[in-house]
């Protein structure tokens, strides 16, 4: 079975509401809650998590004006498995559920205090009630990484014998590089006939490059959120997951891309979080060139350093002069401000802007530019005439 | 190339045990870190971030580029002069004038950097692949002249003809150099692309490398942890991450990621670590996310009771290491997602010993607070709350006392 460069189909559902919001000090009201879920429908995301119906009435209303409104995402609600939590999930409006337990020894240990048998009659009993209230749902194994492999086989057999939706493997502490996710799902879907979901965590900054082994090894859905956004160091990036199906893998998922940066900036102010200049695919410096190299690359044909075009992800390009400008990008920028420069005078300009540069310790501004160019030929200036006194008779 | 198959065994292969004194970083913050658009460091930050480097335990430090001349070479001279136990490295690209200046500046191993892909050779370069091969040449044959240690950087190796490249290497090996920088200049290879690749290269023609990755699509530290389990020997890293757009593989996230899930100790002195990171943030003028990976500030900060009751009775619930390896600070903190254990546990640390019931009735007086905050409570407004929850109810319970 081919797995890459096919037309296969992937799933994505984004957890920004649920787990990003679960991120420590992150909270977004109401308001926000809807603008995001809007948001993601609008660009065609095509599952998203809305929020956790146990936690308060504050949260279930939220989820009540959600799950009323019409989107053409799939909308779920997150519940700790247990049948009292499922019947608030119903009482606001959900459909779906994603119904998560932790299921490996140390967790059942260490938190719950209850054995493996424990945990198949709490998920029995809580698909029960799911099902009573027409729930669709989707089994959800916390620490499923550190899980005994067949006890875990043992859950997704019985998940797919009471219909669940979709079975998801959680790597909750990141425990797998992307070679041991690859390895684990295969084993997996190699074992068992049903759709697998699975969620990354970033602690090694391996999230993406996890899910996307994930997806070769048989996974058919993706646990995304907007820059990542979650507990501890956070879950595999929306942005990213999208761009490295379409790039890396060849697969489409049809998503709007070109509101990635408005939709990342969105989430930021709400999470009350800066998005990292530097932030892969959304971040404003990632299509920012100042190094002589790069710069002239770039100026030359963008493809030298650019693999898609900025505004393909809502950002655009900038040439940033600094210390590491060369003269060609001088020469490009002020070609930019209506200013033809010869190659001398790009010379003794760069010679100056560096100089600033690292006097400054930072990058320049256009205007810092510009003031070094008017200082510079008025300099030229003063001197011809020191010169040529007659000329100026 | 891709078919499951052969995919199952090369990830088996990739499974191999790996000698952790094999492994050799080469950190490039100085260099490639700073030529981040808007990124520049005073000389002193450079000489202290290199002395730090040492410390922790690097193997090498790419130094900057000696041919800007200026401060930036000063500052390589006197790095190159500190007596440090790592070896300090100069880039260049692959020009004699380029290598002359890195031999002023007593660097003791210098890099030398071409282009190997098609579209960079002729819409960079504008030259032919001879004359590239050619440069490869001549470059390592002057550097060797000097007695110097020989790293030839394949730039845009990613996106070269695999043949070209081999010849490339080739000529880079024969000519006497001591390795090959593969380059992931746009960072546009996943961990299964770059492992094959990389294995490639080593078997045919058995030459050290030295993986360089971006992180344009998230993947520069699964990317080098490939090349690593290919074959590969060093690891051009930078702290942070910082580096030209999305960055490059970053210092503290591949030794903690080798160490906890490959099971290579490279025996870093990793206490350190959020020092380093904080000092390089603040010498880049770049904030460090709350969210860092391995350095964050919030990574041992727990709310959501579902995490806080885990790691409260024991962290390797959900940690792989303590918060002291990398000079953190651990700490409970109630917002929307806590509960009653975080709850106790937290007014415990401030000083409140209080009982479960009390505890599950506070639950959604904190909960309806921090929502309309919008945020996580200070302790000083978690001690209020429960100041005035306590007041109510003793209120309460003496007026029933009166009613009797």
């Amino acid at each position: 079975m081919a797995v890459a460069k096919s037309k296969r189909y992937v799933n994505i559902i984004d957890t920004t509401l649920r787990n990003g919001e679960q991120t420590a000090g992150v909270v977004f009201s109401k308001h926000e809650k809807i603008r995001i879920t809007k948001m993601l429908d609008e660009i065609g995301i095509p599952e998203i998590e809305v929020g956790t119906p146990s936690l308060g009435i504050f949260e279930r209303e939220i989820i009540k004006e959600i799950t009323e409104d019409k989107f053409n995402c799939r909308i779920f609600v997150y519940c700790e498995a247990e049948p009292e939590n499922i019947k608030y999930a119903a009482r606001c409006g959900a459909k779906n559920v994603i119904i998560n337990i932790s299921t490996s020894d140390i967790h059942l240990k260490e938190k719950y205090k209850k054995n493996r048998t424990w945990v198949i009659n709490k998920l029995r009993e809580t698909i029960r009630t799911a099902k009573q209230n027409d729930l669709n749902f989707i089994i959800s194994a916390e620490d499923a990484t550190r899980t005994d492999l067949e006890f875990l086989l043992k859950l997704i057999s019985i998940a797919k014998k009471k219909g669940a939706y979709r079975f998801r493997i959680c790597d909750t502490v990141s425990k797998f590089d992307p070679f041991q996710t690859f390895l684990y799902i295969n084993t997996i879907s190699s074992a068992i006939d049903f759709p697998l979901e699975v969620y990354n965590h970033n602690d090694f900054g391996m999230a993406t490059a996890n899910g996307m082994a994930a997806i070769r090894g048989g996974a058919s859905s993706l646990v995304v959120s907007v820059g990542g956004l979650g507990e501890g160091t956070g879950n595999a990036a929306m942005e990213e997951i999208v761009m490295a199906l379409r790039y890396l893998e060849n697969i489409e998922l049809g998503i709007e891309t070109s509101k990635f940066r408005e939709i990342a900036e969105y989430v930021a102010r709400s999470s009350s979080r800066a998005i990292p200049i530097w932030k892969a695919i959304v971040g404003t410096n990632v299509f920012a060139h100042e190094s002589g190299i790069h710069a002239d690359g770039v100026i030359k044909n963008p493809k030298n350093y650019e693999v898609f075009n900025p505004s393909e992800v809502g950002l655009t390009r900038q040439l940033v002069i600094g210390k590491h400008s060369g003269s060609h990008i001088i020469l490009h920028k002020f070609k930019e401000f209506d200013i033809e420069l010869t190659d001398k005078q790009a010379n003794e300009i760069l010679a100056l802007a560096r100089a600033l540069s690292e006097d400054l310790k930072r990058s320049l501004f256009d205007k810092e530019l510009m003031y070094i160019y008017n200082e510079y030929t008025k300099k030229k200036e003063s001197k011809r005439e020191e010169q040529n006194p007659e000329d100026k008779a | 190339m891709r078919e499951i198959d052969l995919l199952t065994e090369f990830s088996q292969k990739a499974g191999t045990e790996i000698d952790p004194k094999n492994i050799k970083i080469d950190d490039t913050t100085l260099r490639d870190g700073e030529q981040t658009a808007g990124v520049v460091f005073a000389n002193d930050e450079k000489i202290h971030i290199a002395k730090m480097l040492d410390k922790v335990g690097v193997h090498q430090i790419e130094a900057g580029i000696p041919t800007m001349g200026g401060n930036e070479k000063e500052a390589i001279k006197k790095i190159a002069s500190l007596g440090l136990s790592c070896s300090v490295m100069g880039w260049n690209r692959a020009v004699k004038s380029d290598i002359d200046a890195s031999v002023e500046c007593g660097v003791d191993a210098v890099a030398v950097s071409i282009s190997s892909s098609d579209i960079h050779i002729e819409h960079k370069l504008r030259k032919s692949r001879e004359w590239v091969l050619e440069s490869v040449k001549t470059s390592v044959d002057y550097a060797k002249g000097f007695n110097l240690y020989v790293s030839v950087n394949a730039e845009d190796a990613s996106r070269s003809d695999m043949e070209f490249l081999l010849s490339f290497a080739r000529t880079a090996r024969d000519a006497g150099a001591d390795r090959l920088r593969y380059c992931d200049t746009l960072g546009i290879l996943d961990p299964f692309e770059t492992f094959m690749r990389v294995k490639n290269i080593i078997d045919i023609i058995g030459i050290d490398i030295e993986m360089h990755t971006h992180n344009d699509f998230g993947m520069a530290i699964a990317n080098a942890i490939a090349g690593i389990k290919a074959g590969a020997t060093y690891v051009n890293t930078t702290i942070n991450g910082l580096g030209e757009r999305a960055g490059n593989a970053a210092f503290e996230e591949l030794v903690m990621a080798l160490k906890y899930i490959e099971g290579v100790d490279m025996g870093f002195n990793t206490t350190l670590f959020r020092a380093l990171s904080e000092y390089v943030a603040g010498a880049s003028n770049r904030i460090l996310p709350t969210w860092k990976p391995i350095v964050g500030g919030n990574l041992f900060v727990y709310e959501s009771e579902s995490k806080a009751s885990g790691v409260l009775t024991n962290p390797e619930t959900y940690e792989l290491f303590k918060e002291k390896d990398v000079g953190l600070e651990r700490k409970v903190i109630l917002g929307k997602y806590s509960g009653v254990n975080t709850i106790i546990y937290k007014l415990g640390t401030l000083g409140f010993k209080i009982s479960r019931k009390e505890a599950e009735e506070l639950v959604e007086i904190i909960r309806n607070k921090t929502v309309s905050l919008k945020r996580a409570l200070f302790d000083s407004e978690i001690i209020d709350t429960y100041k005035s929850y306590k007041g109510r109810s003793d209120k309460s319970k003496s007026d029933k006392k009166g009613g009797k």
